[in-house]
């Protein structure tokens, strides 16, 4: 009946486990999945069964320019952290700009054509359940881009300030998983939206 | 986990406010909705203000404290030294139960000569008090064929649909009987026979004797109860003695998966019997 | 050991150490803090949903009572259902998942302690913001009215022209922030479990406790949110004029039904996993055996996640589905009795054979076995779309479910507190009090619940708020209540044990029940830092290897 001093065996040679940040972004990212699945679903559901116009065939066309505008920012933010992975922090901070620029420019356009919905074809979130469908699953995905460009725009400032080095990688890195979501996110939407539902 | 900056003490993350105001926050800016817009813009406020002090808590690296190590003298014993074991086999201090059972050929003969004795059984029966030998045939082919018991003189007669349906059925159904026994009796060591052979026909018999008025009304009208239940024991007593006749061979739950896998995994350990003699 | 971890508001005088306290007790990230304001907060709103429950059964006690106007009943059974399933349940599952699975696990805190914080005062300030709803759902200047609409707040109940004012809108916030709360915990547990597991707690020797909950958070990642989508969806037909659930603008009802109910099956399973968890910690050490094919468990845990996933719609056999959804529901809903009746099967196999030791959490543990497959049993038979069509709506419903809930949720529930309250207040609780709530919650239990399936079977539907005498309801109601009572009581020798065990209670130690799980190996209550040395295991039973040294279980796995 002794207390055994140290009472647990020796640790293994190798222990290694996952990064906290990247497992978290990826529930995260499930998480959000099934909302979107949600809003997919509400809106094929709903295909066609609006009682009054505007259809989607009269009004939508395919923003095929800004689409390309956010699917290539997934590239360009996948070479910002590579460079700081590497520690190149100005080669990493152009990248990361133009990353903006390209997010900004497609939030630039869903605003363009929701302006041009609403005051060209009258279409609001209420005039029909294609309205209310339309806006809420395009909404809330340019919600989720329009969170992910603070994010961004925090990391630039704060890589301006010098704060962020090769030190902060897999943070950054956790961001980008994120945007590259969001993005994905987008092929679903455009696809539903765009191509299924007109 | 690294190890302390001093030592004597933890790192601990910081204790801090700003996750509560930020809850407030968010829960404030929801509210708003249906109470006024002011409570909204408060809470859009206290938000901003907690994601500021939130993020200068973990910009660049997280704050942390340094918690002092309290001196314990924690006891790891039990009081239970005695530890009661199965005498499960003579090599081994623990093992996966059963330690032996039957080979799969087993199930399958005891359940071939199981049906064997029954089917003599029924159609003993059938010849001596129904009749006719294709009664319980007929019979044993209604439970899935209807057609089978639509008139009530088709019973006594030869028909090669119900006849094969009935072979089919009775030869399936004994198989995998047969198998469940090869499987399950080396769990019940005691009297494998009796619980074969006996009480589990019974058990089934009883079982069909009080729903089958329910689910088959006109096939439980056509059948003799004693002589279902004397068929159904010659079957339990007969595969279950085939079963227990057949000699045993060891589990393999013993020996490491990738062994019962037959992978060739390399430096592949030895087997547990083994490295227990080396001690 | 350190006696802050526990010191409780109002135990000093000294009004400079109250603030203190309060400030440490609002700051903290530590996870077992949290953990044990979960917990508190969970049992404050029990006794308030308890509360409700027995204003209901007051209410039906005899027919043509007007204890309560129909208005105020149907707040009630709301308020009941919504505060039991996601304030009270969630919650304390969560505040035991909290505690537990960092010392389980071997690890300092939780992955992300201040998400851990932020989730919490999340949770609980939905659960506040719910309420507050009885004073101001009408805009701050208008008598308070609480949410009526039943807990699964059926469209198109919910549409402005039904539900005026803001009570419906209460129950929708409140459930959004606080689901915001649970999938930030969900996040938690999950990156808690991958990433911080001590050096050789590989994945196949987790207690099945982080295992359990680890399936649990992934099970709430995929079906909580589908609410929270459905909830915004609400808000956009209520506020921005949508007709997502406004069947005159082409909208569908029944759409809402399916999207609730994504989310409310899975919920089911969300709340009995852990209830899974406690036992498969509880049983072994009561039965001095390990737990019974550990990794049978483990697959029938995931496979419970998986399929838990394709049955909701058999909460909706009477709406009118194509006769191939009826089947393909009714055959999935049978399929989950599987992997559950397998545990079953394992607990009693765990049981089998060892010294049951009859203390009170394992009284509870197979008070659980008993009425947690009763409970399945009457799932199985409403599974069937015909037996549903009969009885759905019924109080037959009703008291299928308590019999999961309360039978088997909560039962669980009591035998976690009495096992692991040692653990974090460092006291024992009385076992004498123990066995007088053990008894009175079960016959108390049995009344109710047993005796509500037969008024169910002879056609008395739920949330009906009156009935007409002579039907055959009378004596049977008056009996449940009675029973319902009965389990009032026991709650309240409970809340009083918990009370003055932890003023008077026998000094635990570390490892009352001799255990073999990480957490026994640190003091009680354990100190900030948990362990002074990260420990390193060997096997399922890191303890039993340092208690035996001469027959480690690392030999066998």
């Amino acid at each position: 009946m002794t207390a055994i001093p140290i009472p647990f065996p020796q640790r293994p040679e190798t222990w290694n486990l996952p990064y906290r940040g990247k497992v978290a972004m990826a529930s995260l990212i499930i998480g959000e999945s099934a909302i979107f699945t949600i809003f997919v679903v509400a809106y094929l559901f709903y295909l066609g069964k609006s009682v009054s116009g505007p259809t989607p065939r009269e009004v939508l066309t395919p923003p095929i320019l800004f689409t390309i505008f956010l699917l290539s920012s997934s590239a360009t933010i996948h070479f910002a952290t590579r460079f700081l992975e590497r520690n190149k922090v100005g080669p990493f901070l152009g990248f990361w700009l133009f990353t903006i620029a390209l997010g900004a420019s497609f939030l630039y356009g869903t605003a363009r054509e929701w302006q041009r919905l609403i005051y060209g074809h009258g279409l609001t979130i209420s005039t029909n359940l294609f309205g209310t469908t339309y806006y809420s699953l395009v909404g809330l995905h340019a919600f989720h881009v329009s969170v992910g460009l603070v994010m961004l725009c925090l990391v630039a400032i704060f890589t301006m300030l010098g704060g962020v080095d090769s030190e902060q990688s897999r943070r950054v890195g956790v961001l980008s998983m994120y945007w590259h979501f969001v993005d994905a996110v987008w092929v679903v939407v455009f696809t539903v939206v765009y191509i299924v539902g007109r | 986990m690294e190890k302390p900056a001093n030592p004597g003490t933890i790192e601990v993350p910081a204790s801090t406010a700003w996750p509560f105001v930020l809850a407030v926050g968010v829960m404030l800016l929801f509210a708003g909705i249906v109470t006024s817009m002011a409570v909204s813009a408060l809470g859009a406020v206290l938000s901003v203000a907690a994601t500021v002090g939130w993020f200068r808590e973990v910009l660049p690296r997280e704050r942390e404290e340094f918690a002092p190590v309290i001196p314990e003298s924690i006891r790891l014993t039990t009081e239970r030294r005695v530890v009661e074991r199965f005498p499960v086999a003579t090599d081994q201090v623990r093992a996966w139960l059963p330690v032996h059972t039957y080979p799969i050929s087993a199930g399958v003969k005891g359940g071939l000569a199981g049906s064997v004795a029954m089917a003599v059984l029924a159609c003993t029966y059938g010849v001596l008090k129904a009749g006719s030998i294709w009664y319980p045939i007929n019979l044993l082919a209604g439970v899935v064929y209807s057609e089978s018991l639509r008139l009530p003189g088709r019973l006594y007669s030869f028909h090669a649909s119900s006849f094969g349906i009935a072979l089919l059925l009775h030869g399936v159904v004994s198989l995998l009987v047969g198998l469940l026994y090869g499987a399950m009796l080396p769990m019940f060591p005691r009297r494998p026979i009796l619980l074969g052979g006996m009480v589990v026909p019974v058990l089934w018999s009883g079982l069909l004797y009080t729903i089958l008025g329910l689910l088959n009304p006109l096939l439980a009208s056509h059948i003799d109860w004693f002589w279902f239940i004397a068929s159904q024991v010659a079957f339990g007593i007969v595969a279950g003695f085939v079963v227990v006749r057949q000699s045993r061979i060891r589990t393999r739950e013993n020996v490491p998966f990738a062994m019962r896998a037959g992978v060739e995994a390399p430096g592949l350990i030895p087997p547990r019997e083994s490295e227990d003699k080396r001690q | 050991m350190s006696s802050d971890a526990i010191t409780m508001p109002g135990v000093n005088i000294d009004d400079r150490a109250w603030v203190d306290v309060l400030h440490r007790w609002l700051t903290t990230v530590d996870h077992k803090r949290l953990g044990i304001l979960y917990i508190l907060y969970a049992l404050f709103f029990l006794l308030v949903a308890g509360a409700e429950a027995l204003i209901i059964r007051i209410q039906l006690i005899h027919s043509h009572n007007d204890f309560v106007s129909p208005q105020v009943f149907n707040r009630m059974f709301t308020m009941h259902g919504t505060t039991m399933i996601f304030f009270v349940v969630m919650p304390v599952l969560f505040g035991f998942a909290n505690y537990l699975v960092p010392l389980m696990i071997g690890a300092r805190d939780m992955a992300f302690p201040r998400l851990n914080a932020f989730s919490f005062w999340l949770t609980a300030l939905g659960g506040f913001l719910l309420y507050f709803s009885f004073v101001g759902a009408n805009g701050l200047y208008g008598a308070g009215n609480a949410p009526d609409v039943g807990w699964w707040a059926y469209a198109p109940l919910t549409a402005r022209a039904f539900s005026p004012g803001h009570s419906s809108d209460y129950w929708t916030l409140a459930l959004l922030v606080s689901g915001f709360g649970s999938i930030g915990t969900a996040i938690n547990i999950i990156a808690t479990i991958l990433c911080l597991r001590c050096p050789g707690m590989t994945l196949n020797r987790m207690p099945l406790f982080a295992w359990l909950n680890l399936v649990m958070s992934g099970l709430v990642l995929i079906a909580l949110t589908p609410l929270s989508a459905a909830q915004i969806m609400l808000l956009i037909d209520r506020y921005l004029g949508g007709h997502f659930f406004d069947a005159q603008a082409g909208g569908s009802a029944a759409l809402w039904m399916h999207f609730f109910w994504i989310f409310g099956h899975p919920e089911v399973y969300i709340l009995i996993i852990p209830a899974f968890a406690f036992m498969s910690e509880i049983i072994p050490v009561f039965s001095r055996k390990p737990i019974f094919g550990y990794p049978i468990m483990v697959a029938a845990t995931i496979a419970i996640g998986f399929v838990s996933m394709s049955v909701w719609a058999h909460h909706l056999f009477t709406i009118g589905m194509s006769s191939y959804a009826n089947s393909f529901f009714t055959i999935t809903s049978m399929v989950i009795g599987v992997p559950t009746g397998i545990k079953i099967f394992n607990w009693l196999g765990t049981m089998w054979g060892g010294k049951i030791q009859f203390k009170v959490p394992m009284l509870f543990c197979i008070g659980f076995l008993f009425q947690f497959l009763i409970g399945g049993l009457t799932g199985i038979m409403q599974a069937t779309a015909p037996v549903d069509w009969q009885l759905s709506l019924s109080y037959f419903v009703v008291a299928h479910f308590h019999y999961i809930i309360v039978g088997g949720i909560i039962f669980a529930l009591f035998a976690a507190f009495y096992y692991w309250y040692p653990k974090i207040t460092g006291r024992m609780l009385s076992e004498t009090l123990g066995k007088w709530h053990f008894w009175l919650f079960l016959i108390g239990f049995h009344l109710t619940f047993d005796l509500m399936h037969i008024p169910g079977l002879l056609g008395m539907p739920r949330r009906i708020y009156t009935y007409e005498p002579g039907r055959g309801w009378d004596t049977l109601n008056l009996l449940i209540t009675v029973g319902a009572f009965i389990q009032g009581i026991a709650i309240m020798i409970f809340v009083a044990n918990l009370v003055i065990s932890y003023f008077k209670g026998d000094v635990a130690g570390n490892d009352p029940w001799d255990a073999w799980t990480l957490e026994w190996s640190v003091s009680s209550p354990p100190p900030a830092y948990n362990f002074a040395t990260i420990p390193v295991v060997e096997s399922r039973r890191p303890l039993w290897d340092v208690k035996h040294p001469e027959d480690p279980d690392s030999r066998y796995e």
